[in-house]
C-alpha cells in the first residue's frame, strides 16, 4: 500500500518487509554487480543529475545504498556474519524514505551510468530493481503509483474526460487517416504514446499515414492503447506485467506478427527487452521500434522518402532506444533518406545525454526544479549544433523539452521525427 | 623455546592465510554465482556467439573510459591504472618474490628486474598509493561512497608495501624482524582478502564479460 | 712457565718485539673498531700487567670452538695469547688429568675467586639428572654453577654456549641450555658461531684483558664490533642480489659467475657475525666466498629455522628441499573444497527462502 498516513509502525514493518524481499528476491546478476562495485565514483561523472548540480547524492550507485547493505545482510555469502556481528545495520524506514527521492526523482534510468563503470556494473538495471523494492515499501512516489494503478486497472494512466478509443478515433477524423481499431489478421499492431494522444495528435495521424503509405495491414486495439507502462515507472512488478500482459493479449488476439512501438523510449524497453520474461516465454510475434521498422521498409523499397527542405537539424536519442536498445542508425537512415543536415550533439549517440523527462520524472511535480537544472546541459548541447529544426525520437522527450521551452523561454520547439518522415512520403510510383 | 616470528611468519601463520583466503572466495563467490539465474526470453538482436565475443571484448574495452568520458574521468582511472601496474611489477618481477611464488607453486622461476629498480618503482607505487587515499578523501562523491571496506584495504595494501619498503632498505629494525613484519602483513592481506574490496580481481573480467554481452544481447554499445 | 712472569717479558722471550707487540694489539682494536691510539694503550698494559687467570670449561661440544680458538695461520701472535693469559684450566690442552686436573682447578679457582675469565664452550644438558655431560663424576650443570661464583666475567664462546646450538635443537634430547639459561647473576657476553672466527675469540677476549670492560653488546649479548652488521651487509656478492642475478642451483652458470646465493638459502641477511669482512683461516676465504649459502650459525635457533637450501622468502611448508607445490596443492584443494560447502549452503539457503516467499 502506498499509503501516505500509515502509522510509524506499520511502515516500519513493511520496510522491512519489503527490503527482507529485495534481497531474498535478489538472483545472481544483480548479486554479482552489488558485490562488484569498489567505489571509484566514476558513474557520477556520467550522470546529468550529479553533473548539473555537483551534488555527491546523486552518485547513480548511491541511489542503491540501502540496497547493497541489504543484500549484504541478508543474502551474500556472509550475511550472518554481517547480521551477528552488527556490521551492516538494518536499513530503517526513515532511510529509505529519504531515497525516494534518489531513486525516482533524480534518475532517469538512462544508463550513462552503467556505461561508465570500469568494471561495467549495469547500475541503471539496479536501480531499476531497487525501484521495485521501494514499490513495496510503500515509497513509489504519489503521482507514478496512481497512474501505475489506474493503467493496470483499466489500460489507461487517468481518467480522460472522453476514453482514448474514442479520442483516437477523433484524431483519425480530424486529420481525415484511417486508424484501424480492433481489426483482426493484421501485420502489425500499433499502440500510441498518451502523451501523443493528449499533446501531439499530429504524431498520431503521422503513424497511421506511413502504415497506409506502407500498404501493411495494421490496427490498434482499444484493450491496449498506450505505449508507456506506468507500473515500469513505479516499480510495481506485478502492474508492470499486468499493463505489459494487455499488448502481448491483444497482439496475440489480432495475430499480429509485429508489435510496433511508437516514438516512446520506455515503452521499448518495456515491451522489446522486459515482456517476454514477465510473459514467461519468447514473445509469438517480433516487437520493434517505428524508426527501426521504418529503416528496414527504407531498405527493401516498400518505404519511399522525398526530400525534407529544412535545412539543418539536431536530433535527441531517445536514451532506451539508443543507449540501451540498440536502436541508433535506424532514425540517421530516416535523416539521411530525407536529406537531412544532421549536426550531432558533442555527446551524441549512445553518449548522448537524457532529456530529463524520462523513467517517470517528468510525472513527478516535485522533480521539476532539479529536471529543470538537468536540462540546462541538453539546451547547452542543442543550441551548439547550430541545428535549425530540433528532432525527437520519443514523445515524452518532446513532452519534456516543450516543458523546458516553456520553463527557459527556449527559442526552439522539438518537432518529432515521425511527423516529419510522413511529411516526407513520397508518392507512389506510377504502375508500370 | 618458541617459534621466531619469521619462522611463524612464513610457516603456519601462511598457511592459516591460504587456508582462509581460498575458503573465502571460493564462498564468497559460490554464494552468489548459484543464486537464480533469470533466463531471458526477449529476442537478442544478435546471435549467442557474437554478443557474447563483444562481451569478452568488453574486458578490454572498459580498460579505459569512453572518449567521450575521458575529460571528466580519465585522470582519476589512470591514477588507478598506474600503482596497480606498480604494484604488479613489484610482485612480479623482484626476485625474493619470484623465489617466493615459485618455491610455493613449485614453477619455474621468470627473470627479474634489478632490486634497486624495483625499490624506485615500489617508492613511486607507494607515493601514488597515498594519492589515491588523498583523492578518497577530498572528493566528495568518494567520501559519501567510501565504507570502513575502502579505507581498511588501502591500510592493509599501504601496510605490505611500507613494510616491503622496510624490509629492503633494512629500516628500523634487524632484517629478520622486518622480514617477518611484511610476510605477516602480506598473511594479513591474504586474510582480509574474501571480506573486502579486494575481489573485484576476481569480479572485474568476468563482470566486464558478463554485463558487456547483455549490454551486446541488446544491441547496445558495450 | 713461569706464570707470574709479565706478558711483556713473555713475549720477549719468545722473541716478539714490542713494535710486533703493538702492531698487533692495533689491528686487534682496529677489528673491533675502537679507537687507534688503544693499540698502543693496550699493548702498555699487557706487557705491564700479571696474566689474567682463565678457566676454560668445555660441556656439550664438538670441540670446534677451542678448535678454533687454537687455529692460528700466523705463527706466533694468536697462538702468544696463551701467554698473554694463565690458561689454567682447560680440558683439552692440559697435560694432567683426573684428580690432579680437577684439583688445578679448584686451586685456580681459590686462588683467583672473583678475577677470573670463565669461557664456556658447549650446552649445558639438564636432563638425566644431568647424566648426559659429566667430568670427574659432576655434572655440567654443576660445574658451571660452581664456576660461575667467582668469575669475573663468563664468555659463552661458540653456538652452543651462547644459545643452546644443535642439542638445543628440536627435539632437545638432553634438555640442553645456554650459559645464560643457567647462570643468571654474572656478566655474560656471548661469543656466537658455529665456531666463532678464531679473530673475534681472542679480539673479544683481548679487549676484556685489557680494558676491563665488556664492549658493547647487541640484544643478543654479542660484542656489536664483530657481530652489529649483516653478512648480507658486508658481502662482495651484494651487488648481484642488488642486480636480481641468482644463482639457481650449485653448478649453474649464475653459481660459476660467483652470483649471489639468496636463492640458494643463504641466511647471510639475517646473520650477523664477521665472516665477510674477517673472513676464516687468516681471511682467506668464507663460506659463500667457497660458494655455498651461509648457514647462520650464530644465531638463535639456527638449526630448528631450517630452509638451508630455500631463499628466505620462501614459505615454510611441506618438507624442507621439497618443492611446496604438492602440499599446497593438497591444502589448498582442501580448502577449496571447503569454500565450495559453505558457498553450496548459502546459496542453497538463499534460493530455499525465494522458493518459500513462491509458495506463499
Amino acid at each position: 500500500m502506498n499509503d501516505v498516513t500509515i502509522d510509524a509502525e506499520s511502515r516500519t514493518s513493511q520496510v522491512t518487509a519489503a527490503m527482507k524481499g529485495f534481497a531474498h528476491e535478489i538472483g545472481a546478476l544483480s548479486a554479482f554487480r552489488l558485490e562488484s562495485c569498489i567505489h571509484c565514483g566514476m558513474c557520477a561523472d556520467a550522470c546529468h543529475y550529479y553533473i548539473a548540480t555537483e551534488d555527491p547524492q546523486y552518485t547513480p550507485i548511491w541511489k542503491v545504498e540501502p540496497f547493497k547493505q541489504a543484500y549484504k545482510r541478508e543474502a551474500s555469502a556472509f550475511a550472518p556474519v554481517f547480521r551477528w556481528f552488527g556490521f551492516k545495520p538494518a536499513v530503517t524506514a526513515e532511510q529509505l524514505a529519504q531515497w525516494q527521492h534518489l531513486l525516482f526523482d533524480s534518475c532517469n534510468l538512462c544508463g550513462r551510468c552503467s556505461l561508465i563503470c570500469p568494471i561495467g556494473i549495469d547500475v541503471a538495471a539496479l536501480i531499476e530493481q531497487a525501484r521495485h523494492a521501494m514499490f513495496d515499501a510503500g515509497l513509489a512516489p504519489e503521482e507514478l503509483y496512481r497512474k501505475a494503478e489506474h493503467q493496470q486497472r483499466t489500460g489507461q494512466p487517468e481518467a480522460s474526460l472522453e476514453p482514448y478509443r474514442e479520442q483516437l478515433r477523433g484524431i483519425g477524423e480530424q486529420f481525415g487517416i484511417p486508424l484501424p481499431i480492433d481489426a483482426n489478421e493484421v501485420e502489425v499492431m500499433l499502440c500510441v504514446p498518451r502523451t501523443d494522444i493528449e499533446h501531439y495528435p499530429a504524431a498520431v495521424a503521422a503513424l497511421g499515414l506511413v502504415m497506409q503509405h506502407l500498404g501493411v495491414s495494421h490496427t490498434f486495439r482499444s484493450d491496449a492503447l498506450v505505449a508507456e507502462n506506468y507500473g515500469y515507472y513505479a516499480g510495481g512488478k506485478e502492474w508492470q506485467r499486468a499493463i505489459s500482459l494487455r499488448l502481448i493479449e491483444q497482439a496475440i488476439a489480432c495475430h499480429a506478427k509485429v508489435l510496433l512501438i511508437p516514438e516512446c523510449g520506455h515503452a521499448y524497453t518495456a515491451l522489446r527487452w522486459e515482456a517476454a520474461d514477465l510473459y514467461g516465454k519468447e514473445l509469438p510475434f517480433k516487437v520493434m521500434a517505428v524508426t527501426e521498422y521504418l529503416a528496414l521498409a527504407l531498405a527493401e523499397g516498400r518505404l519511399r522518402l522525398g526530400k525534407a527542405d529544412i535545412g539543418s537539424v539536431s536530433f535527441q536519442d531517445p536514451c532506451q532506444l539508443d543507449r540501451k536498445g540498440g536502436v541508433t542508425e535506424a532514425p540517421r537512415t530516416l535523416m539521411k533518406a530525407m536529406g537531412l543536415d544532421l549536426r550531432e550533439m558533442e555527446n551524441n549517440r549512445s553518449f548522448s545525454f537524457c532529456c530529463g523527462g524520462g523513467g517517470g520524472v517528468v510525472d513527478i511535480e516535485r522533480a521539476a526544479p532539479l529536471r529543470y537544472r538537468t536540462m540546462e546541459i541538453k539546451l547547452r548541447e542543442i543550441d551548439a549544433t547550430d541545428g535549425g529544426t530540433f528532432l525527437t525520437g520519443c514523445s515524452d522527450c518532446r513532452h519534456s523539452f516543450d516543458d523546458a521551452k516553456r520553463h527557459f523561454d527556449w527559442d526552439k520547439t522539438p518537432q518529432s521525427l515521425l511527423e516529419l518522415v510522413a511529411k516526407s512520403l513520397a508518392p507512389p510510383r506510377a504502375a508500370l | 623455546m618458541s617459534m621466531d616470528w619469521l619462522s611463524f611468519a612464513r610457516g603456519p601463520a601462511l598457511k592459516v592465510a591460504i587456508g582462509v583466503f581460498f575458503v573465502g572466495v571460493v564462498w564468497r563467490i559460490l554464494g552468489f554465482a548459484l543464486l537464480r539465474i533469470r533466463r531471458e526470453h526477449s529476442r537478442p538482436r544478435s546471435g549467442l556467439l557474437r554478443y557474447v565475443s563483444i562481451g569478452l571484448f568488453a574486458t578490454a574495452t572498459r580498460s579505459w573510459p569512453h572518449p567521450q568520458f575521458v575529460k571528466r574521468t580519465g585522470a582519476g582511472e589512470a591514477l588507478g591504472y598506474s600503482y596497480h601496474m606498480g604494484l604488479f611489477a613489484v610482485i612480479l618481477l623482484f626476485g625474493p618474490h619470484v623465489a617466493f611464488l615459485c618455491g610455493l607453486l613449485g614453477i619455474h622461476p621468470w627473470p627479474v628486474l634489478p632490486s634497486s629498480v624495483i625499490t624506485g618503482i615500489a617508492v613511486v607505487t607507494a607515493t601514488l598509493f597515498a594519492g589515491v587515499l588523498y583523492r578518497r578523501l577530498t572528493s566528495r562523491v568518494m567520501r559519501l561512497l567510501s565504507n570502513f571496506d575502502d579505507y581498511f584495504t588501502w591500510f592493509i595494501t599501504m601496510l605490505v608495501m611500507c613494510t616491503g619498503l622496510a624490509t629492503s632498505a633494512h629500516l628500523g629494525a634487524r632484517y629478520e624482524t622486518l622480514l617477518a613484519i611484511h610476510i605477516l602483513s602480506v598473511d594479513a592481506l591474504l586474510i582480509w582478502f574474501p571480506f573486502g574490496k579486494l575481489m573485484h580481481a576476481f569480479y572485474i573480467m568476468p563482470s566486464r564479460a558478463l554485463n558487456g554481452a547483455i549490454l551486446a544481447r541488446k544491441g547496445a554499445p558495450t | 712457565m713461569n706464570s707470574r712472569a709479565t706478558v711483556g717479558e713473555m713475549l720477549r722471550q719468545h722473541g716478539v718485539s714490542r713494535r710486533g707487540f703493538v702492531k698487533f694489539c692495533t689491528a686487534t682494536v682496529t677489528a673491533m673498531a675502537l679507537p687507534p691510539w688503544l693499540g698502543a694503550a693496550m699493548a702498555e698494559q699487557l706487557s705491564k700487567g700479571p696474566r689474567p687467570s682463565v678457566i676454560y670449561l668445555s660441556f656439550q661440544e664438538c670441540t670446534g670452538c677451542f678448535e678454533s680458538f687454537m687455529r692460528s695461520f700466523s705463527p706466533t701472535i694468536e697462538h702468544l695469547i696463551f701467554d698473554v693469559i694463565s690458561l689454567d684450566y682447560d680440558d683439552t690442552l692440559m697435560a694432567a688429568s683426573g684428580d690432579a686436573s680437577e684439583s688445578a682447578m679448584a686451586t685456580a679457582m681459590k686462588d683467583n675467586f672473583g678475577n677470573y675469565i670463565l669461557i664456556v664452550d658447549g650446552s649445558i644438558p639438564t636432563g638425566a639428572s644431568g647424566a648426559c655431560c659429566t667430568a670427574g663424576g659432576r655434572s655440567a650443570e654443576a660445574t658451571l654453577r660452581e664456576a660461575a661464583k667467582g668469575a669475573r666475567v663468563i664468555l659463552a664462546v661458540g653456538t652452543c654456549s651462547a644459545f643452546g646450538g644443535i642439542p638445543f635443537a628440536n627435539p632437545n634430547p638432553t634438555h640442553a641450555w645456554p650459559v645464560s639459561g643457567i647462570v643468571g647473576d654474572k656478566p655474560i657476553v656471548n661469543v656466537s658461531g658455529c665456531p666463532p672466527i678464531p679473530e673475534v675469540i681472542t679480539g673479544t677476549l683481548l679487549q676484556f684483558v685489557t680494558t676491563g670492560q665488556i664492549p658493547d653488546l647487541d640484544e643478543y649479548r654479542r660484542p656489536k664490533a664483530f657481530f652489529g652488521n649483516s653478512i648480507h651487509d658486508r658481502c662482495y656478492r651484494r651487488p648481484f642480489f642488488d642486480a636480481g642475478q641468482f644463482a639457481k642451483t650449485f653448478d649453474d652458470e649464475g653459481a660459476r659467475n660467483g652470483w649471489c646465493l639468496y636463492e640458494l638459502g643463504c641466511k647471510g641477511p639475517t646473520t650477523y657475525n664477521a665472516c665477510a669482512t674477517l673472513k676464516w683461516n687468516g681471511g682467506t676465504s668464507f663460506p659463500i666466498e667457497s660458494g655455498h649459502g651461509c648457514l647462520g650459525c650464530s644465531e638463535p635457533n639456527f638449526w630448528d629455522k631450517g630452509s638451508f637450501y630455500e631463499a628466505q622468502s620462501t614459505a615454510m611448508w611441506g618438507r624442507e628441499g621439497e618443492s611446496q607445490r604438492k602440499p599446497l596443492a593438497e591444502f589448498a584443494g582442501a580448502a577449496i573444497a571447503a569454500g565450495a560447502v559453505l558457498g553450496v549452503a548459502s546459496a542453497g539457503a538463499g534460493r530455499l527462502r525465494q522458493h518459500e516467499r513462491e509458495k506463499k
